[in-house]
C-alpha cells in the first residue's frame, strides 16, 4: 500500500512540470481569453478603458461585420481547396517515393525540406516568385508573353491570389503529410500486393482496393492536420498577400484575401480592439473544434481493422 | 521514500528557478539621493533601421552614467510596435520610454504618458507632441516627404522642377516624360505603390495631401470637417485628379503588387523619374549617382510650394516607471551633449528636431527636407488625426481598388465620401 502511494506521488511529481507549463500557457490564457471576450478590454491606458462586462456585444458586432463574414467564407473555401491540394500532392509524392524510383531517399528529404522553412520567409520568397520571376518568363519566350502583363500578376487579383496561397500552402505542407503517408504505405503487408499481382490486378486497381483502404488511418490524421493547418493559416497570409488585393463586398471595399486568423489579428491590433479580436477567436475556436470533430468521426468510420 | 524526497526537492528547485525572474525587482535599490546611477532603463522604439546605432549610443551613455539601458526595436508597419507594447502592459512590464506616432496612439496610452513640459529640451524644438498645451512627446527626428525627383533626368527632359507646384504643372511634366520613356530609359514616370501592404504610402502619406496641402502649419480645418463627416467636394475632386494622375503614370506591376523594395528600387536604379516616398529612403540610395530633391505635391489646382514635414514619432516617458529620472536624463542628453547629437545626425542619419545642433545629415533627400524646413515651406502631417483602423482597413482598400482600375474616379470619390460620413463619430 505504501509503495503504491509512493508510486502515485512520483507519477504526479514527474508530471508536474509539464502540467504546470500546460496550465500556465494554454489552460489559463484560454479561459482568460474567453472571459475577456465579454468585456471592453483594450490592454492600454485609454481614458475610458476601465474593464467592464459588455455581454455579447463583441460577438454580435463581429457577426454583423461584413469583413468578418467574408473572411469566414473565404477561409472555408481556402480550407477545402487547400486540404484537397495538399492531400492529393502528398499522396502522389508518397506513392512516388515508395516505388522503385532511383534516388527516392533523396526525394523524400527534398520534398520535406520546405516544411522546415518558416512561413513568413516562405511567403516573402514566393512573393518574389509571383511578382518578379514569373513575369520575367515573358522575356524568355513569346509563349509566356501574357505572364508579363501587370493585370495577369497572380497576386494582383483576388481569385489568383487565393490560388497563390494554396500553391504556397501545398508546397510548404505536402512534404510533411507525405511522410505520414509513406509510413502508412510501407506498413501495408507485401503479401496483399503479391496476391493481387498474381490475380492480375493493375497498379491503379491495387492503389484503389489495397493501398487506400489500408492507409485509411493515415487519412484520419492527415485530414485533421491539413484541416487545422489551413483553417489557422496566418504567417504565409501575412507575408504573401497581407490580405490584398481589395475587393468590393456588399458595397464596401475590403481586404480580398484576409483569412480568419489575419482578420482576428487585424481586429485586435490594427483596429486596437483586443476584446473583439478575442471574441472572434472564440468563435473561430468553436467552429474549428466542431468541424474537426465531425471530420475525425467521419474518417474513423472508414478505417479498417486488420 | 528517499528517492521521492530527492525528486520533490529537485522539482521545488526547478520551480524556484523558473519563477525567480519576477522577484528581483523587489530588491531594487532606492535612489534617495537623486542619483540615477544603478537604475535600469528600457526603451522601446519603432525604427529598426537605427537599432544598431541607438544600441551603441545607449551602451556608451549607460556606461558613463552607470545605468543599464535596454533597447527594444520593433517596427515597420503601423501595427508594428503596438502589439508588443500591449502585451508588455498586460504583463506589467511596460518600458520606461516608448515611442508613439501621434494623437490616436497618444490617446491609446494617455494614462501612462508623463507630462514633460518642464524639460530643458522643450524650448529647443517646435515639433514636440503637445496636447491641451502640455508637452508629452520628445520628437525623435524630423522627416518629410514630397515628390522625390531625379534632377538629372528632369534636366535631360527639359523640365524645370520649379513648375512642379500644382496639378497642371505635374500633368505637363508627366506627359512629357511619358513621351520620352525610351530616350530616358525609364519604365514609368513615377514610382508609386498601392498594394494592400503599402497602404501606408497611399492611405497615410498620400492621404495627407488631402488633409494639409496648402494650409498653414497646424491648420486642422479640413481634418475637423472630415472628422465631422463634412466633405469639401471641390477639394476632394482636385485630390482625386492627383491620385488618378499618380496611378496613371505609375508602373502597373509596382503599383498593384510591389513592395517597398520594388518601389524604391525602381527610382534608385533610374527606372522612374519620380518617387512618392520620404527622406528615410536615403538609406536605400547609397549607390545612387544622380542628383535628387523633393518637389511639392500637386494635389491642388492652386499652387502649393511646400512639402510635408513633421516628427514621425515621439518618445514618451512612462509615468509609472521606476526610472523616471534616468529616462529624463537620457532624453536630455540626446539633445544637450555632443555625443547625443552625433548619434542622431551622423550615426542614425536623422534630421534633428532641435535647434542648436550644427551637424547635418549627408543624404540628398534629408538635405532637401532641411532646406524646405529652413525656408518655412512646410505642411503638417494630419493623417494621425484619423484612427489606424480607418486608414488601414477603410481607406487602403479604396486606394487599392482605384489603383487596380476596378473602380472609376467617380466611384473613388463616392467611396471616399461615404467612408468619411460613416466614420463620423
Amino acid at each position: 500500500m505504501n509503495s503504491k502511494k509512493e508510486k502515485t506521488l512520483i507519477f504526479w511529481l514527474f508530471l508536474a512540470p509539464a502540467l504546470i507549463a500546460f496550465a500556465a500557457i494554454i489552460i489559463v490564457p484560454f479561459f482568460m481569453g474567453v472571459l475577456y471576450s465579454f468585456t471592453n478590454w483594450t490592454s492600454s491606458t485609454r481614458a475610458d478603458s476601465e474593464l467592464r462586462f459588455i455581454g455579447l456585444e463583441n460577438f454580435t458586432t463581429s457577426i454583423l461585420d461584413p469583413a468578418f463574414s467574408y473572411s469566414f467564407g473565404l477561409t472555408i473555401v481556402y480550407t477545402v481547396i487547400n486540404m484537397l491540394a495538399i492531400n492529393f500532392m502528398a499522396f502522389v509524392l508518397a506513392m512516388l517515393v515508395t516505388s522503385n524510383l532511383k534516388f527516392r531517399k533523396f526525394y523524400r528529404v527534398g520534398f520535406f525540406v520546405p516544411n522546415l522553412i518558416g512561413g513568413l520567409i516562405l511567403g516573402y520568397i514566393w512573393q518574389f516568385v509571383f511578382n518578379s520571376v514569373i513575369p520575367s518568363l515573358a522575356k524568355v519566350n513569346e509563349i509566356f508573353a501574357s505572364l508579363g502583363l501587370p493585370e495577369n500578376l497572380m497576386l494582383g487579383n483576388r481569385n489568383t491570389a487565393v490560388l497563390a496561397l494554396v500553391i504556397v500552402g501545398t508546397w510548404q505542407y505536402a512534404g510533411y503529410i507525405m511522410m505520414i503517408y509513406v509510413a502508412a504505405i510501407e506498413g501495408v503487408p507485401m503479401e496483399l500486393h503479391e496476391q493481387a499481382m498474381i490475380d492480375g490486378a493493375t497498379t491503379l486497381q491495387r492503389i484503389k482496393t489495397i493501398v487506400i483502404p489500408m492507409v485509411a488511418q493515415a487519412f484520419t490524421v492527415t485530414m485533421f492536420l491539413t484541416l487545422v493547418q489551413s483553417f489557422k493559416q496566418f504567417d504565409v497570409n501575412v507575408s504573401l498577400t497581407s490580405g490584398g488585393p481589395s475587393v468590393i463586398h456588399g458595397g464596401l471595399p475590403i481586404f480580398g484575401t484576409e483569412l480568419l486568423a489575419l482578420n482576428i489579428y487585424n481586429t485586435a491590433f490594427l483596429s486596437n480592439n483586443l476584446a473583439m479580436g478575442q471574441a472572434r477567436a472564440v468563435i473561430f475556436f468553436l467552429v474549428l473544434a466542431i468541424v474537426s470533430l465531425v471530420q475525425v468521426y467521419v474518417n474513423k468510420k472508414k478505417e479498417l481493422e486488420l | 521514500m528517499k528517492k521521492s524526497v530527492a525528486v520533490a526537492i529537485s522539482l521545488v528547485l526547478l520551480a524556484g528557478a523558473m519563477f525567480a525572474g519576477g522577484s528581483s525587482d523587489t530588491k531594487k535599490a532606492k535612489q534617495a539621493d537623486g542619483s540615477i546611477s544603478g537604475s535600469k532603463l528600457t526603451l522601446m522604439q519603432n525604427k529598426p533601421e537605427i537599432d544598431a546605432q541607438l544600441k551603441a549610443y545607449a551602451a556608451a551613455w549607460g556606461a558613463k552614467n552607470g545605468v543599464t539601458v535596454t533597447i527594444k526595436s520593433i517596427g515597420g508597419t503601423s501595427g508594428g510596435m503596438g502589439p508588443q507594447l500591449k502585451s508588455d502592459y498586460a504583463a506589467g512590464d511596460m518600458p520606461d520610454i516608448f515611442a508613439f506616432d501621434g494623437l490616436e496612439s497618444y490617446k491609446e496610452w494617455e494614462g501612462s504618458i508623463l507630462d514633460v513640459s518642464n524639460e530643458a529640451w522643450v524650448a529647443k524644438t517646435s515639433v514636440a507632441f503637445k496636447y491641451n498645451n502640455k508637452v508629452f512627446g520628445f520628437p525623435v527626428a524630423v522627416e518629410g516627404w514630397g515628390m522625390a525627383y531625379n534632377a538629372d533626368m528632369l534636366a535631360k527632359a527639359g523640365i524645370d522642377p520649379k513648375t512642379l507646384v500644382n496639378y497642371a504643372g505635374y500633368k505637363a511634366a508627366f506627359e512629357k516624360l511619358d513621351s520620352m520613356k525610351a530616350e530616358l530609359g525609364i519604365d514609368s514616370v513615377v514610382s508609386m505603390a498601392a498594394a494592400v501592404e503599402m497602404g501606408w504610402v497611399t492611405a497615410h502619406h498620400n492621404f495627407n495631401s488631402l488633409l494639409s496641402n496648402g494650409l498653414a502649419y497646424g491648420d486642422l480645418s479640413v481634418v475637423n470637417a472630415l472628422l465631422a463627416g463634412n466633405v469639401d467636394a471641390k477639394r476632394l475632386a482636385e485630390y482625386a485628379d492627383w491620385v488618378e494622375l499618380l496611378f496613371k503614370y505609375a508602373d502597373k506591376a509596382v503599383l498593384t503588387t510591389g513592395n517597398y523594395d520594388s518601389q524604391v528600387g525602381a527610382f534608385a536604379t533610374g527606372k522612374a523619374a519620380f518617387l512618392h516616398q520620404g527622406n528615410w529612403t536615403d538609406g536605400n540610395m547609397k549607390d545612387v549617382t544622380f542628383k535628387m530633391a523633393f518637389a511639392p505635391h500637386g494635389s491642388m489646382a492652386a499652387k502649393t510650394d511646400g512639402i510635408f514635414v513633421a516628427a514621425p514619432s515621439f518618445y514618451a516617458i512612462n509615468k509609472d516607471s521606476k526610472s523616471v529620472a534616468a529616462a529624463k536624463a537620457f532624453l536630455n542628453d540626446l539633445v544637450s551633449t555632443p555625443e547625443g547629437a552625433a548619434y542622431m545626425v551622423t550615426e542614425a542619419g536623422m534630421i534633428p528636431a532641435f535647434s542648436g545642433i550644427a551637424l547635418q545629415p549627408s543624404g540628398q533627400l534629408s538635405k532637401s527636407v532641411q532646406e524646405y524646413s529652413a525656408a518655412g515651406k512646410v505642411y503638417s502631417w494630419n493623417q494621425y488625426y484619423f484612427t489606424g483602423d480607418f486608414r488601414d482597413k477603410t481607406l487602403t482598400p479604396i486606394y487599392n481598388q482605384f489603383a487596380a482600375g476596378k473602380i472609376t474616379k467617380a466611384e473613388y470619390i463616392d467611396l471616399m465620401t461615404k467612408a468619411f460620413i460613416a466614420n463620423k463619430k
